[in-house]
């Protein structure tokens, strides 16, 4: 931990002889802090008397009261945290108090004003101490010479090296290199157990429960929701498939791949990317696309019904929801997955299919088709 | 200044300067931050009766206000027509009363500068005017959806009331409603629906935010239960429609039916009334820019500062 | 303090010492090191800002442990916050809750907890640019650089992990990008994220992982690696300014035993005393407000934690013109680049420098004396020029916000950092070079001349001038330092016979030559110039500084009030 290649490390660098009393194992009562012995010096501080430049009393008489009303009103508001914390106790049933955040609001700032105010005091005291009391120092210590003397360096390299040889690592290569060999497998044997983290990807990225038939219903109500329900221009809501298991609903990876963004907008408004395709897939001007943005994933979700821009609130990809969700701005790269609609014979929305390419941040494989 | 000026040379000078510029500009932004927006402003006639409309003053005021942009026939002028005059204004065939009320009770109608989107402000008209010109609109042009009278909208105001008993019964008749209102519906929707339709743009804290070109989500926290139900009717703006259920007035349908947008505004309402359990100084919820903000400005400019203190050369042993 | 004899130490103190002693054989190392130098100046405290706050971080992040729990199981909020009741979340998210509404003092830690990790980072900055513009980064202390390097890149990752784990809603979402980021490595990159998420997002392993990381591997290792780079300060010492009796070979300061101690735990008790006072009064990162994180939610605003910031406005600024498809496999450049290209130009750009200044410079010697910035302008010029880089790219990581709050059209703000970060960091290299050039021609003046004393006197003949007073000792030893620490490269054109040296010949030598000159080119000459001797010295030096004598009309003036103010000498000291 500290420099051992040269012997005038010593601060004062006076070359007192250092009887070493301590040490000894009968290491008797005048041992470690007072042994020292300091022959030529007059002052009696720990540093030479020019490196030492003390405090006059008087500011050091001041500087104790200052130093001491500090550390009072450390001592104060530190009981003053206790008083804070057992003051919020909970109530007679057992109910935590500061459950009402007006309370924790208050609860909040008075441990923690009391803590820091305690802190605070510690630390000026502490300061005026070092500023008023302490001398102060202008101690000088050299630095170490660098590099190492040659004398040193070779003697080291001779030593290794006879080591190395008399070792017979670089004498006997057969067992020098089954050795390696040896260390090869268990070197990557840590990588091969991280396998099992987690499944090969395959297509999983590729599909989604979306399938021809399946309800869509309103996120948050899980209510099935009809064309109807969409009927005015400029209606937009968020959107799911429904849940199979009405119990336990969709899991957190199904909602992050199938949750849609359900827009009725103006037929007319409907831009030249629309083909034949995907005019099928619409309804009377309600069209769904992914809401999970292709740029890094975040939910691409503020659409602007005038100028049917979709646009991702994280880095601002935005998407023309009239014109097949075509990258208008920002650093998306794909469009906006189309789920394709239809209506089922009671008037509900269904999906038709699953979206027209896969969902979310753009992967490697992405537009590959298998 | 003659302190100042011994001074100025002193080693600590400059330093001392950007503290007190950081510290002033750290202060500064939380004060100046979490600056409310404009007050309320409504007549105080609280839930005022539809039924009491006058349609002849509904006429007056619309072709006194309104009529210069929109047309006498509501039909609207295009921005050509309009020419240099630079007074135009869409169709309102069809919008209905729930979005006269709203443009108008926010003070957004009747605006100046059509171009540009408009903030909130001091409603020009009272309930009744409001009303009527709502009225009148709805019944020209066509229907659209209405003003939903249920929801609480109008905060009283005193300097509409004799007395200040009057004004406060009106006021807590009007906490009531709010409470009411308020008080039941279902959290999980409420919260759901506002984070998956609303929170990626007016913001987790309803403060509002960005959108392209210049316009922007407004801010929901000064926005009455009503106003935030009738821009959900019917889109002002940017913003898209989130209609009732057609069959029934407070039917269980639409994209959001009239209870779930009563869970949604409750959401809105008790988030903006919770006080900031972290600390007096919310950041205006603004979150982590205003923090690391702060983390800069503050807190690194204050433990500098001590710094500083500790390690400062002292004249008289130099 | 009056009497001479060193007082005996307490009974106790001997008896554990003794012990220690007899098992260790510590007294010469220990009183060795007790006697460490430390070099007085508040900018060397800035680096125990970040030790004492990762010191805070540990304390408080173990207080949260006792109650976190670590699961992303599904369940239906049943506790004592009252307006999420019947609200669907994570077993994390709950727990957070509870330590939040629950425990007494809890919400204070996670705020400690919290306010300690943006300082932390935010001081790791500060010191590293401190390190960096006075020159501590070059031999012999070129590894402490990298560990510190390490540090910065680990403190970001271990502070992005740490925000990820409440599982509320602006949680989730870093981590959605960060998903995102993985997915678009060529090949490897839905391995990777399936390996990690434990199949895909979100999945409901990602959060335990991360907390065994955020809590144990990281932490551990930064404790190490902050370890090391302490014995390694130990062990080579300090850098210091340049002043009377500090030189190359000797450090002159506080002595860690009894009065550096003192301080350093001083302001360990400041440190603590700001965080915590923010965290009583400020609220931090409100995850009860946001709620709980779904995949399919998102908040306008949406921000990281500003040591994120960067990575943010990067993938937020760079467009989708680069993205490349090659035989149907998509390459997204505008992920890739932004996500992975420009943290690695900042942190390898970091890690070489070092030793890429070394190689332009040729410098090889070793040094304990830092440079004062201006000395070195190409280096302080290029400083300024990454900070404007790196401050860009944090802004652009609230273009919506600032957007907002200053009524700029949203797509325009993107532009003026798109073309911002190409501008601002040349104008910034270019200003703060000529700052710096100018100083150093006013510090030559100072030598020169003495310093402005703001006393008028007016001379027989009638005419007023200022009076120059020599500087103190000090002073002049500060300015004459430069020379030794900025040696002047000149480009080796060829040696005493005419011969060009093979070295300067190759490609790599000739590029080497140019960038030698460059980095020294501008630099002033402080050759020849002797303190207080300004009028005598109209020498050739003065001819390549360009118009900087704007003064030497007056040079009369100075030079005769200098001499006539010898007696006052001692007494003005310009410290």
């Amino acid at each position: 931990m500290t420099d051992n290649n040269t012997d005038n490390g010593n601060g004062n660098g006076s070359e007192e002889p250092r009887e070493r009393v301590i040490g000894t194992p009968t290491g008797g009562g005048d041992a470690l802090v007072a042994g020292k012995e300091e022959p030529h010096r007059k002052h009696e501080g720990p540093y030479l008397a020019e490196e030492t430049h003390a405090r006059p009393e008087e500011t050091q008489i001041r500087g104790e009261k200052i130093a001491a009303v500090w550390f009072l009103i450390a001592f104060l508001a530190g009981v003053g945290f206790f008083v804070s914390y057992f003051s919020f106790a909970p109530n007679a049933a057992n109910e935590p108090v500061i459950a009402d955040p007006a309370t924790a609001q208050l609860a909040n700032a008075l441990m923690g004003g009391t803590l820091a105010l305690s802190l605070f005091a510690i630390g000026a005291g502490m300061t005026v101490w070092a500023r008023q009391i302490l001398p102060h120092y202008e101690v000088a210590s050299p630095y170490d010479e660098l590099p190492s003397p040659p004398k040193e360096k070779s003697s080291f390299s001779e030593f290794f090296m006879r080591s190395a040889n008399e070792s017979g690592f670089t004498k006997r290569p057969l067992m020098r290199r089954t050795l390696l060999l040896a260390m090869a497998p268990l070197g990557l044997a840590p990588i091969v157990l991280l396998r099992d983290t987690g499944p090969a990807p395959r297509d999983t990225l590729k599909s989604t429960l979306w399938e021809d038939g399946l309800h869509i219903v309103v996120e948050g109500t899980g209510r099935r929701i009809k064309a109807e329900d969409l009927s005015e221009t400029g209606g937009m809501i968020s959107a799911l498939p429904e849940a199979h298991d009405g119990d336990h609903g969709l899991s957190l990876d199904d909602q992050a791949k199938t949750v849609i963004l359900l827009i009725k907008m103006d037929p007319d408004d409907f831009g030249p990317q629309m083909n034949q395709q995907r005019l099928d897939w619409t309804h009377e001007g309600i069209i769904a696309y992914s809401k999970i943005c292709t740029h890094v994933g975040c939910p691409a979700a503020l659409y602007e019904r005038t100028t049917h821009r979709i646009l991702c609130p994280c880095h601002q990809s935005t998407f023309d929801a009239s014109n097949g969700a075509e990258v208008v701005f920002g650093p998306a790269h794909r469009p906006l997955p189309q789920l394709p609609l239809r209506v089922d014979n009671e008037g509900y929305l269904v999906a038709a299919g699953d979206f027209s390419s896969p969902v979310g941040p753009t992967f490697w494989d992405a537009e590959v088709k298998n | 200044m003659k302190w100042i000026t011994a001074r100025r040379r002193h080693p600590l000078a400059g330093y001392v300067v950007v503290i007190i510029a950081l510290a002033f500009f750290g202060v500064g932004y939380t004060f100046v931050a979490p600056a409310t927006s404009p007050a309320q402003a409504q007549n105080a006639s609280a839930e005022s009766d539809l039924a009491n409309v006058d349609l002849a003053n509904g006429r007056e005021l619309f072709n006194q206000s309104c009529a210069s942009c929109h047309g006498q026939d509501g039909k609207g002028i295009t921005k050509t027509e309009a020419g240099n005059a630079g007074a135009w204004g869409p169709d309102l065939t069809g919008v209905g009363a729930a979005a006269v009320d709203f443009q108008v009770s926010t003070g957004r109608m009747p605006s100046a500068n059509p171009d540009a989107q408009m903030p909130r402000k001091p409603a020009m008209y009272g309930r009744d005017d409001i009303n009527d010109i709502a009225a009148y609109v709805d019944a020209q042009f066509g229907g659209g959806p209405g003003i939903p009278v249920n929801v609480p909208g109008d905060k009283p105001k005193r300097a509409d009331f004799e007395s200040e008993a009057d004004y406060e019964e009106a006021t807590e008749l009007y906490q009531s409603s709010l409470e009411q209102y308020t008080g039941g519906g279902d959290t999980e929707a409420g919260m759901k629906l506002y984070m998956t339709n609303c929170a990626h743009c007016h913001s987790w804290s309803g403060g509002g935010g960005a959108l392209t070109d210049g316009r922007w989500a407004p801010d929901l926290n000064s926005a009455t239960p009503r106003q935030i139900y009738e821009a959900m009717l019917t889109g002002p703006g940017a913003m898209p429609v989130f209609q009732d259920s057609n069959d029934e007035v407070g039917g269980e349908g639409g994209a959001i039916s009239s209870s779930e947008k009563q869970s949604l505004i409750k959401f809105i309402v008790d988030l903006e009334n919770e006080p900031n359990a972290g600390g007096y100084f919310g950041l205006n919820r603004v979150g982590q820019v205003a923090e690391g903000f702060i983390g800069w400005t503050v807190g690194i400019s204050l433990i500098v500062a001590c710094a500083i203190w500790i390690t400062a050369k002292q004249r008289a042993h130099d | 303090m009056s009497d001479n004899q060193a007082p005996q130490a307490p009974k106790a103190m001997r008896g554990v010492g003794n012990f220690i002693d007899d098992r260790f054989h510590l007294a010469k190392m220990g009183e060795k090191n007790l006697r460490k130098v430390f070099p007085n100046h508040w900018s060397f405290m800035l680096g125990e800002i970040a030790l004492y706050s990762f010191i805070i971080l540990l304390l408080s992040g173990v207080f949260l442990t006792l109650w976190f729990n670590p699961s992303m199981g599904h369940i239906v909020y049943d506790g004592s916050y009252e307006r999420l009741r019947g609200v669907g979340m994570s077993e994390a998210y709950a727990s957070t809750l509870h330590i939040t509404f629950d425990v007494r003092g809890g919400l204070l830690m996670r705020q400690i907890h919290h306010w300690a990790a943006l300082i932390f980072v935010a001081s790791l900055v500060i010191h590293m640019l401190r390190v960096f513009f006075t020159g501590a980064f070059r031999k012999p202390r070129e590894i402490n650089w990298l560990i510190g390097v390490a540090i910065f890149t680990l403190a970001i990752v271990e502070g992005l992990f740490g925000y990820s784990l409440p599982d509320d809603l602006p949680s989730g979402m870093g981590l959605r990008i960060f998903q995102g980021v993985l997915l678009a490595l060529p090949l490897i990159g839905t391995y990777a994220s399936f390996y990690l998420f434990g199949g895909e997002f979100p999945g409901e392993v990602i959060i335990p992982r991360l907390y065994s990381l955020h809590i144990l591997v990281i932490p551990a290792i930064l404790l190490a690696l902050i370890a090391a780079h302490f014995m390694i300060l130990w062990h080579q010492k300090h850098t210091q300014y340049p002043g009377t009796g500090r030189t190359e070979k000797k450090v002159v300061g506080t002595p860690m035993f009894p009065a550096f101690a003192i301080k350093a735990g001083g302001f360990f008790f400041f440190t603590f005393a700001v965080i915590v006072g923010l965290s009583a009064f400020v609220q931090i990162n409100p995850i009860h407000l946001f709620g709980p994180f779904t995949p399919t939610s998102i908040t306008a605003g949406l921000q990281p934690d500003w040591y994120m910031g960067f990575l943010e406005g990067s993938l937020r600024i760079f467009p989708n013109w680069f993205d490349i498809t090659i035989a149907g496999y998509a390459i997204p450049m505008g992920v890739l680049i932004p996500g992975l290209g420009f943290m690695g130009i900042l942190f390898g750009g970091l890690a070489a420098w070092p030793f890429v200044e070394a190689w332009i410079t040729g410098d090889k010697r070793p040094h304990n004396l830092a440079d004062r910035p201006r000395n070195a302008p190409v280096r302080t010029g290029l400083g300024a020029a990454g900070i404007t880089f790196y401050g860009l790219l944090w802004l652009a990581g609230s273009n919506d916000i600032l957007s907002h709050t200053f009524e700029i059209s949203l797509y325009t703000t993107t532009w003026i950092f798109r073309i911002g970060i190409f501008v601002g960091p040349v104008i910034a290299y270019i200003i703060t070079k000529r700052i710096c050039l100018g100083m150093q021609r006013r510090d030559r003046e100072t030598l020169e001349h003495g310093y402005e004393s703001g006393t008028i006197a007016q001379l027989p003949g009638g005419e007023f001038v200022e009076v120059h007073k020599e500087s103190s000792p000090e002073t002049v030893h500060v300015l004459e330092s430069k020379e030794s620490m900025t040696p002047r490269i000149e480009t080796p054109a060829a040696n005493a016979n005419g011969v060009e040296s093979p070295a300067s010949r190759s490609l790599m030598g000739k590029l080497r030559a140019r960038l030698a000159d460059w980095y020294t080119r501008d630099n002033i000459s402080f050759v020849g110039v002797e303190p207080h001797s300004g009028h005598h010295l109209h020498h050739g030096s003065h001819n390549g500084d360009g118009p900087t004598h704007g003064v030497q009309g007056s040079e009369n003036g100075h030079g005769g009030s200098t001499a006539s103010d010898k007696v006052t000498q001692g007494a003005g000291q310009n410290k």
